[in-house]
């Protein structure tokens, strides 16, 4: 706990540090009697380094009587890798195929992986509820959706 | 009749706006009793769907949501001993252990009735201090919205959390990420790594998508998800008697005061309210040792308050900008994204909104008891949707939602970075909320604080010298380091009580 609180400290240094960098490169262009653009972020990373200094201090000579579940486990990491690839794959191949031929996929897949055994159940609300989505948001609200570029 | 208390209630009954109340109304009942969903996440995922309507409509979906998941989360907490939402926890305590008798029909009935008396009397309070509250803040200028923002920011980034330290870390994180875009006064871009998208700076819709749905749907996913216990189906006797109602009036008003006082003061909300609803009702009680063995004031109290709540909120809202909850920070986004500012100004300029707001809330509390009583048993078996049906849906949601604002996916990567980001923070004891605020109120604090600054020619002495403002940022400091300091001279007073004791 203690450690993972230091360790969290460290990086939000390290982030106050590479953000007071990125300010320093900002335009210094004024108007009279105004503070400049890089006003706001100097006040930021000043609180942030200040805190995150406290945050480091607090936990290295008093700890913390926090009680969160802080351990993060490789097979967490992996699923939202895991998750996030699969999006990423879905949100790329629908400009291809199209929403109403990506959706049904990518909900099948989730339901499968959230423990879903029922094909049926499987097959139809996925796609039940990409057609729903479609007319809702295509239809009703005027949101349009990718149709892909092979259709 | 061009009364704008008039063309407001009309505006507010044409039927599309009565069926974005009933729409709202469903679907918050339904994100209300789900274990897991809660109303924020319901919120968000409507969030998109107001772009394309109009102020009122959006007001009337959101606010039937609010009113409905409220007394949504109440059933499940009923049926099945687990919250829908946080703010129905006190409610479990006597409504499960009724249910257990074979009472579950009457406890759902009182807690719908409840649920009716509180929201009204939330929006009663609403209706007679906001527009008070509004007269006096519309002398207020840079300098003193400044100071407003800055209390409103740090009473949410410093209380009830568990580490204040992470709870402003969180806080100055999002101010941080609100400074990517055009600078507001020179239209400067800062941070923006010569991207287009990042010049417009981060959209908080999809941000707040990210938030509040993304670490629910990582939870869903990895079969974290709920487990629904079994329970009976079958409930009879809902409707309330009469005269066992007029029992319940002294727990019900409790509830109501506690929940619309404790709502009005930001960054406390519905659980702090309904259990201190729970305890007064208790000891005010004749039946006070029944508290917890099925007592059906144990039940009043709590659901008046946290319907009650809701109105409490949208005081500061509505009247200052101010958000006490993040239910009425994704309400305020709404509203920003109609051009609405709320604040002072909205009561001056846009006062036929402001009763729209009104109106609305009283339509959406009447469809909220109507629906609930219709439909009763037909939520009761809603539960057993099971969460791995739900969640992919979600998704796909969030990313078509997303994906709608500008018809790029630019805004489903914001929305899964924030998601990710949201996962670790509640994973390392970062709470959410306080970036949530400081991504909405970022932009007003930093343009205050500079037109502050250009109108006094520089001097910071302005802020210290306007009598508002200095009490504004007294309190402001009380709340900034108050939980820093606050927990040592605790632990130094115990140490010396200690030593001092023989």
């Amino acid at each position: 706990m203690k450690r993972v609180n230091i360790l969290i400290a460290v990086v939000l240094l390290i982030f106050a540090g590479y953000y007071a960098w990125l300010t320093t490169a900002l335009p210094t262009r004024n108007l009279p009697n105004t503070m400049g653009i890089d006003f706001f972020p100097w006040v930021l990373c000043t609180l942030m380094t200040g805190l995150s200094l406290l945050l480091l201090l607090k936990s290295l000579f008093f700890g913390t009587s926090e009680k969160c579940a802080y351990r993060f486990e490789w097979i967490e990491i992996k699923e939202i890798l895991l998750f996030l690839i699969l999006t990423d794959a879905y949100i790329q191949t629908m400009d291809f195929i199209g929403f109403l031929i990506a959706t049904p996929v990518y909900l099948a897949i989730l339901m499968i992986g959230s423990g879903s055994r029922r094909w049926k159940e499987i097959a139809l609300i996925s796609v039940l509820t990409s057609i729903g989505i479609y007319l809702f948001f295509d239809k009703i609200f005027q949101v349009i959706l990718p149709s892909g570029k092979l259709l | 009749m061009n009364d704008p208390l008039f063309t407001a209630l009309f505006e507010v009954l044409r039927y599309e706006n009565v069926l974005a109340s009933f729409i709202g109304v469903i679907f918050g009942l339904f994100i209300g009793m789900m274990p897991g969903l809660t109303i924020s996440l319901g919120m968000v995922l409507l969030l998109p769907l107001t772009y394309k309507l109009s102020a009122i409509s959006s007001v009337c979906l959101l606010l039937g949501l609010y009113a409905s998941g409220m007394t949504g989360g109440s059933f499940s907490a009923i049926l099945i001993n687990i919250p829908g939402t946080p703010s129905a926890s006190a409610t479990a305590l006597d409504g499960h252990a009724m249910a257990q008798k074979g009472r579950a029909g009457e406890a759902l009935g009182i807690a719908v009735t409840s649920s009716f008396f509180g929201g009204i009397f939330g929006l009663a309070c609403l209706w007679l201090a906001a527009p008070i509250i509004a007269r006096v803040a519309l002398n207020f200028g840079a300098v003193e919205l400044f100071a407003i923002v800055l209390l409103g920011l740090t009473l949410i980034c410093s209380f009830g959390q568990e580490s204040n330290i992470k709870g402003l870390l969180s806080g100055i994180l999002g101010l941080i990420i609100m400074t990517v875009g055009l600078d507001p006064m020179m239209g400067t871009p800062r941070f923006t790594f010569n991207s287009v998208e990042l010049q417009a700076g981060i959209s908080f819709l999809p941000a707040m998508i990210g938030l509040f749905a993304v670490p629910q749907i990582i939870r869903g996913l990895s079969g974290k998800s709920t487990v629904i216990p079994k329970y009976d189906e079958k409930v009879s006797g809902v409707l309330p008697k009469l005269r066992n109602l007029v029992k319940l009036v002294k727990s019900m008003l409790i509830g109501s005061l506690v929940g619309t006082g404790v709502g009005a003061i930001p960054g406390t909300g519905g659980p702090i309210a309904v259990f201190l609803a729970y305890d007064y009702a208790r000891k005010s009680s004749k039946s006070g040792h029944n508290f917890g063995k099925g007592e059906p004031e144990g039940i009043a109290a709590p659901e008046a308050a946290n319907n009650a709540v809701a109105g409490g909120a949208l005081i500061p809202m509505l009247t200052l900008g101010i958000p006490g909850d993040p239910i009425t920070a994704i309400l305020l986004g709404a509203l920003l994204i109609h051009g609405l500012i709320p604040g002072p100004l909205l009561f001056s300029q846009n006062a036929h909104f402001v009763y729209a707001v009104f109106w609305a809330y009283l339509v959406a509390n009447i469809m909220n008891l109507a629906v609930s009583f219709s439909t009763i048993k037909l939520w009761v078996r809603v539960l057993k949707v099971p969460e791995r049906i739900l969640i992919p849906i979600i998704v796909v949601v969030c990313i078509v939602g997303t994906y709608g604002l500008r018809n790029t996916f630019f805004d489903t990567a914001i929305m899964l970075a924030f998601g990710i980001l949201a996962y670790l923070m509640n994973k390392y004891g970062f709470p959410v909320v306080p970036m949530l605020l400081a991504i909405i109120l970022g932009p007003s604090l930093e343009s205050n604080l500079r037109m502050s600054l250009v109108l006094s020619e520089g001097d910071w002495t302005v802020f210290f010298r306007h009598p508002i403002s200095l009490g504004f940022i007294l309190l402001s400091l009380v709340s900034f380091f108050g939980p820093l300091i606050l927990p040592a001279i605790r632990s130094r007073l115990r140490k010396t009580c200690e030593e001092n004791t023989p």
